[in-house]
This record gives structure tokens, sequence and C-alpha cells, in this order.
């Protein structure tokens, strides 16, 4: 094994979120391809990882947040000062990490200082951040020798100014951003010229997934609770579909901090018998099999996996043309339906086209089934390894010079 | 299989609450004229009944939340449960048919007051996935 160790840092390795996910897929096939992987979590809450990791790669954890294990018991005049600095440090604001990024409350100096303190420490292998603070403080921390590789999940523009800024500033130290989407590939290169651009979308877990057989009058949406999912447009466009199709209910899962909001409009609209919360589920697979449809009603989005996830269940897809991900995955017409962003009567129509007809939604699940494929763990790997291998070559002779291997005339 | 007063909707709206559904298990026999009874779970000797609509194996039926009006001065919550009869078979009414489980968070429906009575009232799926009415202040 002569490859270098490829670190990931998350802020919360413990948590159970779609970039963590997607993370641990990525490090259980460089593990299994030989990598040597390392999982680094900015900090923990939590006893145990959500998700299935492989045995050879180790979590490592730069602040340890749960209750009874903070930290050793300071001793002696110096020790007592630094817990009380520790304290002190833990109220102050973040100094670094830009208010508009949407996980600054996460962030404290406290976070910051060890953050900075733990990426001036590295100096070989690569190291991949998964989220602007992270990537903030890679660029202006991890400059002692490790290759850095930003992983950018969302469309600039999707961003707050003070992020989008930094983003400009910051981007052009990584020796490579990784974007999700051709339409971010296109954009970030426009605005990081001279930086080197990849698209490598995520993987869903597997590709091996019992269809759905279109019959059951189920459409599932899935998401947090959360204004960004949209669930507050979709219900509206559900109340137009509720009296054409009286015995069609939409199972939205997911939980989050505006089930209340969400209560109250389903109530508003008199769907407390056809729009359910199902809540979290540890087997959305089973119940994507179940439905018939996926609706995706976002604002914006990185990459959809669930709707991918989906759609490998032979599930077609109604969604908004939101930023980014939908476009780039779906074709209307071919595996699915897209309209206006944040239109929930554009939205009700093509539900209806779907729901209403059975054989279009056999014949666009097989076509979505198909589209899925590119998504697959077997396709999108490779994507990574190549990547890594390219960026560690020592001479760098590999990159940019246009010739093929084996091809010295 | 075994008699079965499964639910498909609830509607609770304007104060009244009607309970559409199927039974399931129960020969069709166009004499029998059945009831929904609402039984307290405090004081089973409190009964109230209204009759349902039957056509073939669906059942209907509605009745206004004023009839509990007479039944306050309970403690935080009461509740009453809901059966289905015709003299000779009582059916609890419930929803077990489906792939639902957990239905008392998923299935939540909305609280309508009691004219002249300072609580209302709500229907709800027990854990066993039965439905009941809880009235709370």
């Amino acid at each position: 094994m002569n490859h270098p160790r490829i670190r990931y840092l998350l802020l919360h390795a413990y948590g159970r979120g779609g970039t963590i996910r997607t993370v641990f897929n990525q490090a259980n096939s460089l593990a299994a391809a030989g990598w040597d992987v390392e999982i680094v979590s900015a900090v923990r809450r939590r006893d145990d990882v959500q998700f299935p990791l492989d045995d050879r790669v180790p979590v490592t954890t730069v602040v340890d947040l749960r209750e009874g294990v903070a930290a050793p018991r300071e001793r002696g005049l110096a020790g007592r000062w630094r817990a009380r600095r520790r304290d002190r440090l833990s109220e102050a604001p973040a100094r670094e990490v830009p208010r508009g990024e949407f996980g600054h409350r996460y962030f404290d100096r406290r976070l910051e200082l060890a953050l900075g303190a733990y990426l001036r420490s590295l100096t070989d292998g690569v190291l991949v951040t998964t989220r602007p603070a992270l990537n903030f403080l890679a660029a202006a921390h991890a400059t002692h020798g490790v290759v850095r590789v930003a992983q950018e999940h969302m469309n600039h523009g999707t961003h707050r100014p003070d992020v989008q800024r930094r983003i400009v500033e910051t981007y052009p130290r990584f020796d490579a951003v990784a974007v999700l989407t051709e339409r971010d590939r296109v954009e970030y290169a426009r605005l990081l010229p001279g930086t080197r651009v990849v698209r490598i979308p995520n993987a869903v877990h597997s590709l091996d997934q019992v269809p759905a057989h279109h019959d059951a009058k189920i459409v599932v949406a899935a998401g947090r609770l959360f204004p960004q999912k949209g669930f507050d447009l979709l219900i509206p466009a559900w109340a137009k579909l509720v009296e054409a199709y009286p015995d069609w209910q939409l199972r939205i899962y997911g939980s989050g901090e505006k089930k209340a909001q969400l209560r109250a409009l389903i109530e508003e609209h008199h769907l407390y018998n056809h729009v359910l919360l199902m809540g979290h589920t540890d087997r959305l697979d089973d119940e994507l099999a179940k439905s018939s449809v996926y609706v995706l009603s976002s604002r914006f989005e990185g990459l959809p996996m669930v709707m991918i996830e989906a759609m490998s269940h032979a599930l077609p897809v109604v969604s908004f043309d939101c930023p980014t991900g939908p476009a780039d995955v779906l074709t209307h017409g071919v595996d699915g339906l897209l309209v206006p962003e944040q239109d929930p009567d554009a939205l009700a129509d093509a539900l209806g086209r779907l729901m209403g007809d059975r054989d279009l939604r056999a014949q666009m699940g097989t076509a979505a089934l198909l589209t899925a494929a590119a998504y697959g763990p077997d396709a999108v790997h490779p994507r990574w390894e190549a990547l890594f291998s390219d960026l560690t070559t020592p001479d760098g002779t590999r990159r940019g010079t246009g010739a093929p291997e084996g091809l010295h005339v | 299989m075994k008699p079965q007063a499964e639910v498909e909707q609830v509607w609770p709206r304007d104060g009244r609450i009607r309970v559409v559904g199927r039974l399931h298990g129960v020969p069709p026999d166009a004499g029998s004229r059945w009831r929904l009874q609402l039984t307290r779970r405090s004081r089973t000797d409190h009964v109230l009944r209204y009759d349902a609509d039957l056509d073939g194996a669906r059942f209907a039926c509605g009745w206004d939340v004023g009839g509990l009006a007479a039944y306050d001065g309970f403690g935080a919550a009461d509740q009453w449960d809901l059966h289905l009869t015709d003299g000779a078979r009582t059916l609890r009414v419930g929803r077990k048919l489906d792939d639902i489980r957990g239905k008392k968070a998923v299935m939540v429906y909305p609280e309508q007051r009691v004219p002249g009575a300072d609580f209302g009232v709500r229907p709800y799926f027990t854990v066993e996935d039965n439905l009941s009415l809880e009235c709370r202040s």
C-alpha cells in the first residue's frame, strides 16, 4: 500500500446528514480499494456513528462535546487557568467562519482554535474538507504540506454574500475543488480561474434495490422539515389534487423544526386524511419500494441524493427546477417531470399527470432506474481514486500533459 | 377474516366528526341496523350512540361534538372509545389493514371545540391503531 492517507474532515461525523452518509460511502470504498482513510470529526456529540463504516477507517475527534467526557479535570494553577480560558472561548463567537455560513451557529472560538491547531499539524497526505466553514479554515491553516481538496455541495448563488466572497478569495488555494453538478462546475470554474474544479457527484449507497411496481396510490417526499425542502409549497399543491385523486396519499418522511407549522398547513387545507408527516425512518428503502412517485419540492439543493435513491427504485420524479441538481439529473419527460421552481400549481399539474397514468409511471420509472446507474458506487468512486492518485503523483508529470500513457513516439 | 371496522377517513370539521370506512369479514345483511357507539373509558356506563349509514360494506357516521358537553369535570384528559355495533356484534373501530405503523404520531387530526363546554375533542389512534376521542380542556 503506497497510497498516502486520505483524511475527511466533517463537522459532525456522528450525525445523520446526507453529507456524512456520502463521505462514509466514499471512505468505505476507498478502504476496500486499499487506501488509508481516516474520518476526522470537528466535534463529537454522540457515542456512535450513525451509518455503516469500514473497520479499517478510524474516526478521530477534534473537540469532544459529549457530556461527562468534556475535558479531563485540570489540576493546579495553570490547569485551572487553562480550564477557565477554554470555557471563556466556548462562549466567544466564531471569528473566522462568516456569519452567513448556514452552519455558523455550530462554531465558536474554541472550536476554531482547536481546528486551526489540528490543521496546522497536517504535513502529508490529502485533506478533504466538506463544507464552506471547514474549507475556509483549511485554506487558512492547513498550510504545512497536506494536499487540499474542498468539497462544495451548494450552488454559489445559494450561499449568502459573505460566504460567496470568501469562496472566491480562498478556494483558489486548494489543489482541487470538487462540486456535485455540471452547472456548478461551470460556474465555480468561471469564478475561480486557474483553480482545478472537478465534478464528482455523490454516489447512492447501492443500486441493488427493490423496484416499485407503480400500483400503490402513494407519493413520497423526504427531507428535513425545514424551509429549504419546500414542503410548505407541496402541501398546497396536494390540496389541488385531492378532489381528483381522493384515494392517493402523500407521505413526507423526515423530522425537523417546522413540523408544527406543516401540521397547521395540513389542517388549514383539510388534508389530514391525505398528507401524512411520517417522521424519521431507518428504512426509507422499503418505503420507496412501496410507493409510485417521488416528489421534490425544494427551494434549493446541492445534489438531491434521496431523489436519486428513489430513482434507483424505478420511481419517476416530479421536481421543481431549483438550483441545483434536479435538472442535472433529470431529463424532463423521460425519467420525470421538471416544473418551474416554487410554483405549486405546476407541481400539482405534473403530479396529476403521473398519478392519472400508470403506464407513464412505469415507463418513466424504468428510465429513472437507468439514470440512477450513473450515480452508483461503481460509477462514482473511481473518479475519487483518479483525483487522489493524480494529486499525489510526486512529480506531477501526469497533470495536464495531454499525452495518453504508453504513447511515446 | 376476523370482523373488522376499518377506518378510511376521519373528518373533524365545523364542530362535527365524521368517520368513513369499510366493514371487513362481516357478511352483508340488508336488515341489520348499525350504530356507532362512544364509550367513556373512565365510566363505561357513559355511552353515546349515533346511527351509522351502511352501503354494502362501506360505513359512514357523523355526529356533533356538542353531545359531549355534559361530560366535563374530568382531570387533564378524558378518552372515549369507538365501536360499531348491530346489536349482535360489536366491533372496535380502528385502522389495522394498511402498512403504516405508529399511527398515533402519523395520522393526527384537528381538535374541535365543544360548544357550551370549556374543552375540545380530538380523534386519535391508540397505540393499537384503534380510533378513540380525547377531550382536553
